[in-house]
């Protein structure tokens, strides 16, 4: 099953694709996270670290130099451009580089390609996509089950997660989940439903994300909300999205 | 401030760190203080245009404003004859204070539809660049994060500004900015959404590069922000935009 997280930046894609990926790898699936933003962070929110992700960067940046070797298929990218994480979650950056080789499948395509092209056999791939609409314009029909756009309750975060779940619904996504992330003045979620629930083809599926101080303290810590806040209401929330996607045929 | 010196400031920074709320808000107030302003907007978000408080209509430059060069295949400049600053003077937009604004085309619809529109933005780009002196000062608004690609769209820039908030990517995201653009020693870290004096410090500290300026978190702006409104527009200002105005004397002094 292949999942992808969209949003404005800033929304709260990586916190919502990286508690997701924990969730469903506590329930006893096999996940994959990848990482499909040139400015890679989802590390920090799986619990690794600043400086392990910041790591896997200049791992890519040494594929660039030449000075390490490219990987052959997915599998190898997952363990050389990759680490485990907490949960046993595996994390991969296929951070685009400046002298990709086409057709390379480290570096050579595109993380829409990866996502419509790679088996993945029996494990659930949680893509963490560039901010904006960019990768979505790009997808394949048929290379994904579920898409979450993410949207804070704000005029512009709106009408970027308004385009991307079009896009989703054009592209025949069989699930499109609103979430509608840091929902915390009276009149947040109707904001978010009356700027997405009119998008034609998306089945108005909405997850309310309350807005919570303690995810905040996460962000500044650079740690995991999951670790560093399990029972707080935001953390509950996300948790609780496992249970909506899930329910799609992997 | 010597007279005629301009800023010419490119604004960089992860997605969400508020990057189009202190730059719409940078220009909005130079601009009520008299100063000729020009914004660049290359960032695909829209935002910008909400913080200037202007309208959501499109304008990209008009694509029979550039022409192939013939030393260069399949790279652009201005048609023969035409002169950056009076394309901006004629083609730009105008908003309040009279701030002009030229955007690259919003990813709204197809992205064949950019492709006219980029080459002229970015002939235009090049040609003021070119420029040692221009008539007004110029702040860009860049793509959130750090593709090398989009960071050449701030090559008119003598400075760049990374915008970051006290989070661990909004600080990674800063440090791997200052790596990566040319002139490391014109880079300088405005914090924003600050919520206590050890954010600022956090973040000069895990940043390592001079904070010129600390925008508070101001729910007047988050408010702002929820209804599509430019703050700067707001009655009164508030704390964050006031940070801005401070942001602004403190790079006129600099120049």
């Amino acid at each position: 099953m292949r999942i992808a997280v969209v949003g404005k930046g800033g929304a709260g894609k990586t916190t919502v694709a990286a508690t997701l990926a924990r969730t469903l790898a506590r329930g006893g699936r096999s996940v994959i996270a990848l990482d499909g933003d040139t400015n890679a962070n989802l590390g920090i929110s799986l619990g690794l670290g600043v400086d392990t992700t910041d790591a896997l960067v200049s791992l890519r940046e040494q594929l660039d130099t030449g000075e390490t070797e490219h990987a052959r298929d997915l599998h190898e990218l997952l363990l050389r451009f990759g680490a485990e994480a907490p949960d046993g979650v595996r994390l991969g950056v296929p951070l685009r580089i400046e002298n990709a080789q086409p057709g390379c499948p480290c570096c050579g395509i595109s993380v829409e390609q990866l996502l419509g092209s790679v088996p993945t056999g029996d494990h659930l791939v949680i893509a963490d996509l560039e901010a904006g609409i960019g990768t979505m314009t790009r997808l394949q029909a048929g290379s994904l089950e579920a898409v979450l756009v993410v949207t804070e309750p704000t005029a512009t975060s709106i009408e970027v997660g308004a385009r991307a779940a079009a896009l989703a619904a054009d592209k025949g996504v069989p699930q499109v989940l609103i979430v509608a992330n840091r929902i915390g003045e009276p009149g947040d979620l109707d904001r978010v439903r009356a700027g997405l629930g009119a998008v034609e083809g998306v089945r108005h599926d909405v997850v309310e994300v309350p807005d919570d101080p303690a995810i905040r303290a996460a962000d500044r810590e650079g740690v995991a909300p999951l670790d560093h806040a399990p029972d707080s209401p935001g953390v509950r929330a996300l948790i609780g999205l496992a249970d909506r996607v899930a329910g799609v045929p992997a | 401030m010597s007279e005629g010196a301009r800023l010419r400031l490119a604004f960089v920074g992860k997605g969400g760190s508020g990057k189009s709320f202190v730059v719409g808000t940078l220009a909005r107030l130079l601009a009520r203080r008299g100063e000729p302003v020009l914004v660049l907007d290359s960032d695909p978000m829209p935002g910008l245009v909400r913080t200037l408080g202007m309208s959501l209509e499109e304008s990209g430059l008009p694509g029979e404003l550039v022409e192939e060069d013939p030393d260069e295949p399949r790279s652009w400049r201005l048609a023969a004859g035409a002169d950056g600053v009076e394309v901006v003077e004629q083609h730009a937009r105008r908003g309040p204070d009279d701030v002009r604004l030229v955007q690259l085309g919003k990813l709204r619809g197809p992205a064949s539809d950019l492709g006219l529109s980029h080459r002229s933005y970015h002939a235009l780009v090049d040609d003021l660049t070119r420029r040692d002196a221009l008539p007004w000062h110029v702040i860009g608004d860049l793509p959130g994060g750090t593709r090398q690609a989009f960071l050449r769209w701030g090559r008119f820039a003598t400075r760049y500004l990374v915008v970051a908030e006290p989070t661990g990517a909004g600080v990674l995201t800063a440090r791997r900015l200052g790596r990566v653009t040319d002139t490391p020693g014109a880079v300088q870290v405005v914090a924003n959404k600050v919520r206590g004096p050890d954010d600022t410090e956090l973040i000069a500290r895990q940043v390592g590069t001079p904070v010129v300026g600390s925008v508070p978190w101001d729910d007047d702006v988050a408010a702002a922000a929820r209804a599509g409104t430019a703050p700067v527009d707001r009655t009164p200002v508030g704390t964050a935009v006031d940070a801005v105005g401070s942001l602004a004397e403190r790079l006129l002094e600099d120049l």
